[in-house]
């Protein structure tokens, strides 16, 4: 799309010389913390009313800077839950002014003001849904775990990948074309327990934001979304500890000052005991097996002065699972992020992170004659520089680089000399990925406004090793031994960004974006859910970059001053470079995998609405979307249209919370979706005696509509206690629903004679209770 | 091997997952299906033993009806083996086609098979591979969640340096009970005992188990993994699609030239 590219160049270059005309104007800017446990807060609102008056939010950091000319101003702070502070000062020089809120836990009281509640209003960005961490406790979830992923997947254009799943499909995408940032860190297997609980432990998140279209220049590297998550930073005041035992885990957090007002700490852990009820019975084949996963979330930051600020963080979570003394499986993601926050001049703002990233896992067989042990991983080293520089009021610039070493295991495999399984070790991967970006959000006038940016990525395939190129029929036509650090094969790619708003009032506005993404790491998966063992390969001589062109428009409204809020987006996207495989493709421990890799098209499309009641006793929202999804390749389905399995055509959640007083809170959650498209026989014939299934096309049928009432129940402890403490009751599908998980074919075990079809129902109507504590 | 025992992992964590649910749950349904358009299926073989080698051919029906054999009549088979006719063929039985005398297959020959049936010709070739013999049947007992199963372990020895695909075929009373293929990708050269995953434990004492253990090519051997992707075999399940033929023009089925030795066992 060069001519996108060249309207943003435009932009970019009128900007920078707007402000080389610009007059004297002075800055102000600072932290917005929350008064009680000086946590930061992301997203809050500070406007300035005056002369020349402006307006912003903070960034990730909890760090605002606005400029405005020599003049007497009504400085107004606010945040969603918290009493809005309003200051009148008269600005003469550049000022550095910190907010601390106070949270407001009436939320049915607040007061609305007119300052900056409409932001899903005025704000250009769209495609933009966030979380409030609040939110997510009382919606009722599966066996009480509460779950960022799965209240994500109650909002509009945002699927669940299948029951009781924590992965899921944004706007046509698959599971892997989702970025997840923790603390910016990617994660590369977001779930536990093969896809039941994610691995988020909401005790540790602050701040969820999910992008499905729009995405800002400094992000980048997948196809279908930005889920960035951040953790909190811990308590600045004092040290609290909270936590909960539920029916299959429990967690704990602990947090504190490191120094008062300069630096804290949070340690948040939580563990799944579902093994220990194995150990309670008598039979060896139960009571030795192992099954349980663990995650811990640790973060600490201090504050060096007023312009620096260090954090430190991590995650660490494993799945465990071992089967008496048979075999063991295991996996899990490691990550850490080092952050540096430096304010050069009041005007920039800098952060620098030093991040890795490590997801592996390890398959063990401990039967003597076949006895081995499997090793793969994929370990990313990842540097972040991100700048945000306040050009004028109209411009606010970021822009930054970001590089990433990945290095791919696909596989080790060891055994004893017992063994009749030989070692064989495969090739790692080695892949640079890089990316400079500029983005610039320009309020054009009152009325418009425009977030446009450009980001260069570049991808590399670095040796050393064999690299094979294959043609159409999966041959190879050629091998080449590359050294250590030889560039196997480039790619380069430019990605604009665009995305403007016009405020047709003050309650509504119109929005419109172009955005395109690139993604250059791909993961194999075959399986209709995800496993643990899901490969990821690179760009190569063979796999080219997925490339996705999406554009969206959309409708903004706010009602009842602010009270509800409505959008209505539509969206059609364009993709290029998908990867499927060749029907009998085995991904285990397959060096050649790419052999047996097709390339194709998809195009998807949709309308999104969503109408969310934001404050008194009784809120929550309704999501709906109408969507399609399709792939085209010329060896599947004799080169016709497909829909993916993702394809979904209706998609409705309705989610009520009720505060019925000071102490109970009742919440409800409904889900309707139509069936996933999926291959199901139209015919069968007799192979070797046995029966064998024809299939006409692919993908021409649904399975069977899903739908499930949630309701739950939380019982506050008496208020005023040291030790605060509630009840969570829940139950998942009440009216007891027999979805299917699996839709089977097979002959008739009673009569061999005739086949049946089978429909199997994992979760029916399920009760949990958990217990939570903070003192 | 080690794809049986990833299956077996995942069959396992779902089940844990499932109990520890109290409630999954398995019913019989009505599902309305397509009634597609008939298509040919070839299903036959040429082996490394004295006998009248089939070709069965018939074609695809409703899913609703009762299983059977849907055998197709007059059409003709062209075998060739390295480019000269081999033999002729003969029905039998309504979509049974026979040799007209025995032969016996050998390895390293390439055998290709016409088949022209409503003036369509649908063609495959196969190559016989190297032979290797069936050693052994032994038994083993898995102590898995909930209980002991007992399963028939093949034994052979793994030629050393070549790419090798096997095929199981475990009859009891005659019936096909499970059709399993293997290659030596992580055990080339070895000593192998591979685990034929059909439970034993319903078959009474003194029953007999016949494998038939056949080496195949590697077209072949993707076929029939692909055959078990598809039925799921308890593992994460695949987006299911008909196995790559080796036949041209859309037939379904294979064909396979293959080397075949064969061991039965008696439950004890």
């Amino acid at each position: 799309m060069p001519f996108t590219i060249r309207v943003v160049l435009i932009l970019l270059f009128t900007a920078l010389f707007q402000y080389s005309n610009a007059q004297t104007r002075r800055t102000v800017n600072g932290n917005i913390t929350d008064s009680k446990t000086g946590e930061t807060l992301i997203g809050a609102s500070v406007k300035l009313t005056g002369s020349t008056p402006a307006g912003g939010i903070t960034n990730a950091y909890g760090f605002y800077s606005l400029n405005v000319s020599d003049g007497n101003y009504e400085i107004s702070v606010s945040f969603i839950g918290y009493k809005t502070i309003v200051k009148k000062m008269e600005i003469t020089k550049d000022i550095r002014l910190n907010f601390a809120l106070e949270e407001d836990n009436q939320l049915d009281e607040v007061v609305i003001s007119a300052t900056k509640k409409n932001e899903n209003v005025s704000s250009p960005q769209m495609g933009l849904q966030k979380i409030n961490v609040r939110e997510i406790n009382n919606v009722p979830v599966l066996l009480g775990e509460r779950d960022v992923l799965k209240t994500l997947q109650l909002l509009p254009g945002i699927k669940s990948a299948g029951e009781g799943n924590s992965g899921f499909y944004v706007r046509g995408g698959s599971t892997d074309q989702n970025l997840i940032l923790l603390d910016e860190a990617p994660v590369y297997n977001a779930s536990h327990l093969l896809g039941f609980f994610s691995t988020f432990n909401s005790d540790a998140i602050k701040d969820v934001s999910v992008y499905k279209g729009g995405m800002p220049a400094q992000y980048g590297g997948r196809l279908a979304s930005v889920l960035d998550i951040k953790m909190n930073d811990g308590n600045r005041k004092e040290f609290t500890a909270e936590g909960g035992i539920g029916l299959i885990s429990s967690r704990l957090k602990v947090e504190g000052p490191i120094v008062k007002d300069k630096g804290s700490f949070m340690v948040s852990a939580r563990r799944t005991y579902m093994d220990a009820f194995f150990k309670l019975s008598s039979d060896s084949s139960i009571n030795r097996n192992t099954l349980y996963f663990y995650d811990i979330n640790a973060k600490a930051n201090y504050q060096l002065d007023d312009k620096n600020t260090l954090y430190l963080s991590g995650y660490f979570g494993r799945d465990k699972l071992g089967l008496a003394k048979t075999f063991g499986f295991n996996w899990g993601n490691a990550t850490v992020t080092l952050r540096w926050n430096h304010l050069y001049s009041n005007k920039l703002f800098s952060n620098t992170s030093l991040i890795y990233s490590n997801y592996n896992y390890v398959i063990q067989n401990f039967m003597e004659e076949n006895n081995f042990e499997v090793n793969s991983s994929i370990k990313d080293f990842n540097l972040k520089q991100d700048f945000e520089y306040s050009l004028s009021n109209d411009h606010h610039l970021k822009f930054g680089l970001n590089v990433i070493r990945h290095t791919i295991a696909p596989g080790k495999l060891t055994a004893d000399a017992r063994s009749s399984v030989n070692e064989t070790t495969y090739e790692n991967r080695k892949g640079l990925e890089s990316a400079v970006y500029i983005s610039d959000e320009w309020a054009v006038n009152e009325k418009l406004n425009l977030v446009y940016g450009l980001r260069l990525s570049a991808f590399s395939l670095l040796g050393p090793g064999n690299f094979k190129t294959y043609d159409a029929d999966g041959n190879t036509i050629q091998t080449k031994a590359y050294a250590s650090g030889d560039f196997v094969k480039n790619y380069l790619n430019l990605e604009p960004r665009f995305s403007a708003s016009y405020q047709l009032n003050p309650a509504s506005s119109l929005k419109g974006a172009y955005t395109r993404n690139i993604q250059n790491i791909h993961l194999m998966s075959n399986s209709t859910s995800t496993s643990p063992t899901d490969l990821y390969i690179m760009n190569s001589n063979n796999v080219k970059p997925e490339i996705a062109d999406q554009a969206a428009l959309g409708y903004f409204r706010n009602f009842n001053e602010d009270k509800y809020e409505f959008s209505a987006e539509v969206y059609y996207k364009w993709m290029q470079n998908q990867i499927e495989y060749r029907s009998g493709t085995d991904l285990r421990g397959n060096g050649n995998v790419e052999a047996d890799l097709l390339y194709g098209d998809g195009r998807a499309y949709g309308i999104e609405l969503f109408l969310k009641k934001r404050f008194g006793k009784f809120n929550g929202w309704i999501g709906y979307t109408y969507s399609r999804t399709e792939r085209q390749f010329d060896a599947i389905n004799e080169g016709k249209w497909f829909y993916a399995k993702q394809d979904r055509t209706h998609d409705l959640s309705l989610v009520g919370i009720y505060k019925a007083g000071p102490r109970w809170t009742f919440s409800s959650v409904f889900v309707y979706n139509t069936g996933n498209a999926v291959t199901y026989p139209s015919g069968k014939y007799q192979l070797n005696g046995r029966t064998v299934f024809y299939y006409k096309e692919k993908n021409g049928y649904r399975t069977p509509a899903y739908h499930r009432l949630d309701v739950s129940a939380t019982l506050e402890g008496k208020p005023g206690k040291k030790l605060q403490s509630s009840w969570s009751f829940g139950i998942y599908n009440l009216y007891n629903r027999q979805n299917a998980f699996s839709i089977d074919f097979k002959d008739d075990p009673d009569d061999k004679t005739r086949t049946q079809v089978t429909r199997t129902t994992l979760f029916g109507i399920i009760p949990s209770v958990t217990w939570n504590f903070k003192f | 091997m080690k794809r049986m025992n990833l299956k077996k992992y995942t069959r396992c964590v779902f089940a844990i997952i499932a109990v520890s649910a109290f409630s999954a749950c398995e019913k019989v349904i009505d599902l309305k299906l397509d009634e597609a358009v008939p298509v040919i299926v070839i299903d036959g073989g040429i082996s490394d033993l004295n006998e009248n080698h089939i070709i069965k051919i018939s074609k695809t029906y409703n899913f609703t009806e009762p299983n059977k054999f849907n055998g197709v009549s007059k059409a003709s088979i062209v075998l060739k083996a390295d480019g000269k006719v081999q033999a002729a063929f003969v029905e039998t039985l309504p979509g049974v086609y026979q040799t007209t005398t025995k032969f016996k297959g050998k390895s390293g020959v390439r055998y290709d098979l016409a088949v022209t049936f409503e003036g369509k010709t649908y063609e495959a070739s196969s190559v016989m591979p190297a032979r290797v013999i069936l050693d052994a049947l032994t038994f083993k007992t898995f102590n898995f969640f909930g209980g002991n199963k007992s399963y028939i372990v093949a034994n052979f020895s793994d030629p050393a340096g070549v790419a090798n695909q096997y095929r199981y075929i475990l009859r009891t009373k005659g019936v096909v009970e499970e059709d399993a293929v293997s290659e030596d990708r992580f055990n080339d050269g070895n000593k192998v005992e591979n685990v034929i995953f059909y439970e034993l434990d319903d078959l009474l004492k003194g029953d007999s188990v016949h494998v038939e253990f056949q080496c195949i090519d590697r077209n072949v051997y993707r076929y029939f993994y692909s055959l078990g992707q598809n039925s799921g075999q308890g593992g994460p399940p695949v987006s299911p699609a008909n196995p790559p033929s080796n036949f041209s023009n859309g037939a379904l089925g294979v064909f396979n030239a293959h080397t075949s030795s064969s061991r039965t066992a008696v439950i004890k």
